[in-house]
């Protein structure tokens, strides 16, 4: 009788570990294996046109990261320039009167997006917008982002 | 007047295709931090900027840290939270030397050129001098600069908990790739 209730309070115990264990397993799998997701299927926190997005960073830089920095933003303009280096493409979009400008590095799944583009093409690019920051080397502002996609 | 007007725009086009200092803003710079417990810190960053002065042989980098590029995000969230980059304080790095043996290299002629490059790399606020190989590519009107090579993290006061455990070496390897 007592060996029975032993029994089956070490099974109940045997099964909590499991599950437990089971879990652990699911969330540090879950956490190594988690991708970004396609930022195609990301819903934008901002749309903004390229002119006044600059203009904003140029005003006040401290400000406009603590709004934008990190956030997947829909930017709207014209392409200034498609730099493309070996098998990767940035687009770029520069204020010709001072220099600045936004630069958007696509994601892999969208770069052939990027290479059909060209100066002067009316797009809208969604992204995440990195940061600005003003370069000693070129002497402007600028304001990156990263894995980039065609908003659609 | 159209002869004038000819000249002058032949002079200036000369003058931008023979400009001693070239730019690019896409150059890439990544670096690979893994381990044999965690094959995740590696990033990519292909927004930095670069110059090259084919003349004095200076070279300089500016990268946003913010702008490396992870495949899983809470290695990108770790690598810029205080325990490691701390990018809201120190949100760019950046390179700026000389190539040491600038007469070994031919701007005009085509060839792959084995060089030194030695200069200040800042990195969370912190400065040291370090020394690097690189090769120059010229193919015609394009330059390539690219180089490997490590650092220590602890020289930069990059010291976080993930790097203690070895989850992230403590010495990566950072790549450097631009065209001009």
């Amino acid at each position: 009788m007592i060996t029975t209730k032993i029994n089956k309070r070490y099974k109940k115990w045997m099964l909590a570990a499991f599950v437990l264990l089971l879990a652990a397993g699911a969330t540090v799998w879950y956490v190594f294996t988690e991708k970004f997701t396609d930022t195609a299927e990301v819903k934008a926190a901002f749309t903004v046109n390229a002119a006044d997005f600059i203009k904003e960073f140029r005003q006040d830089m401290k400000a406009a990261n603590a709004r934008y920095s990190e956030k997947i933003i829909v930017v709207n303009g014209i392409v200034s320039e498609v730099e493309a280096v070996d098998t990767t493409a940035n687009i770029k979009m520069v204020d010709t009167a001072s220099g600045a400008y936004v630069i958007f590095a696509f994601q892999k799944q969208h770069l052939s997006e990027a290479k059909a583009m060209k100066a002067g093409d009316q797009v809208s690019i969604k992204g995440s917008c990195s940061n600005g920051a003003f370069s000693n080397i070129l002497e402007t502002e600028y304001i990156t982002f990263k894995r980039c996609a065609v908003n659609k | 007047m159209k002869k004038t007007i000819l000249s002058l725009a032949l002079v200036l086009a000369t003058g931008l295709l023979f400009a001693q200092k070239k730019t690019t803003t896409s150059a890439v710079i990544s670096f690979d931090a893994t381990t044999a417990l965690d094959a995740l810190p590696k990033a990519e960053n292909k927004t930095v900027i670069a110059s090259l002065d084919t003349k004095t042989g200076k070279l300089a980098f500016e990268a946003t840290i913010k702008n490396f590029a992870f495949s899983n995000p809470r290695i990108q969230e770790h690598f810029n939270n205080k325990g490691w980059m701390d990018s809201d304080n120190f949100p760019t790095a950046g390179f700026a030397g000389t190539i040491s043996d600038l007469s070994a290299v031919k701007f005009a002629k085509n060839g792959v050129y084995m060089v030194t490059v030695k200069g200040d790399l800042t990195l969370h606020g912190v400065t040291k001098t370090i020394e690097a190989p690189a090769t120059i590519t010229v193919d015609g009107t394009s330059i390539k600069a690219a180089s490997v090579f490590g650092i220590k993290l602890a020289d930069y006061g990059v010291d976080g908990a993930a790097i203690g455990a070895g989850k992230v070496s403590k010495e990566p390897t950072i790549t450097v790739s631009a065209g001009f």
